[in-house]
């Protein structure tokens, strides 16, 4: 049941919009009773709203949907980090920066993190972001998500139900 | 443009563009790959063109430099005027030279194969 729950799951949007909140623990969610906490997503960034020094939202679209995403800008600011050691809380605020330098309008991201939800709707906390160059990137992500979907999640899943 | 949410630019290829497709409706958000065939500057109108299918993409909200014979691929709107003509309203796009065609063709029909399974599997 919790085989894939601290991997960065590929889905597509269609499937990430689908998958459910658990009651019990906030930070699950499950797919098809297959319990998730991160993922990956590949696309076009198609929106872009910057709040200096708090967050960059933004959203993927894949061709199947627009996974909502958000990237903390606040490190240096947020009593979340005041217990942690200044020098690394510097480093993780500086490769936050640089992420949300490169997410621009039109540009092909991958992105990973956290799933969450927001004001009832499912969005993605980032950790990583990588802009991608290659323009088949997007038909491989595609069959990526197609054959871990089938082969691996579907399987693990009906052995959990 | 804010992270409000938007609708997702559905995957169509030009030739999929005519009257009788499900695609082809007002408003309609998707996102269509083709080689640019012409480009008026003034009013910032590019044609894409697919084997013998064409639209004409309205670039006017994009910071783009566009090259003749490049593959670019469009997210936005469709207009449909009185007469049936098409152009879509790009909301994004990008230059994709290098992109396998024949591979995201046939790719795309894989997703749509599997998009429907999942659908059916749960309505099932």
């Amino acid at each position: 049941m919790d085989a894939l729950y601290n991997t960065h799951v590929k889905l597509l949007a269609f499937d990430f919009l689908k998958l459910t909140n658990s009651s019990m623990d906030p930070s699950s969610f499950s797919r098809n009773g297959m319990r998730l906490s991160r993922a990956e997503t590949l696309g076009f960034v198609v929106t872009w709203e910057l709040k200096p020094n708090k967050f960059l939202k933004f959203s993927i679209d894949d061709g199947t949907g627009c996974i909502p995403c958000v990237l903390w800008l606040n490190q240096l600011n947020s009593p979340y980090f005041s217990r942690r050691n200044p020098s690394d809380v510097r480093l993780i605020a500086d490769v936050a920066v640089k992420f949300a330098s490169e997410i621009q309008l039109g540009v092909i991201a991958s992105v990973r993190g956290r799933i969450t939800g927001y004001r009832g709707a499912l969005q993605i906390t980032v950790s990583d972001v990588v802009i991608e160059r290659d323009p088949n990137s997007q038909v491989l992500h595609w069959l990526d998500c197609i054959r871990l979907s089938r082969k691996c999640y579907d399987k693990l899943s009906k052995n959990t139900v | 443009m804010a992270a409000s949410s938007v609708s997702s630019g559905a995957l169509v290829m030009l030739e999929e563009l005519n009257p009788s497709s499900p695609y082809f409706k007002q408003g309609a958000s998707i996102r269509v790959t083709g080689k640019l065939q012409e480009f008026n500057v003034e009013v910032a109108v590019a044609v894409l063109v697919d084997g013998s299918a064409t639209l004409k993409v309205d670039t006017q909200h994009l910071n783009l430099n566009l090259h003749m014979s490049s593959i670019y691929q469009f997210i936005g709107e469709l207009q449909i005027d009185a007469s049936n003509e098409a152009i879509l309203k790009a909301r994004v796009g990008r230059n994709v030279d290098g992109m396998d065609l024949n591979l995201y063709r046939q790719s795309l029909q894989l997703l749509r194969d599997f998009q429907a399974d999942q659908n059916s599997s749960l309505t099932a």
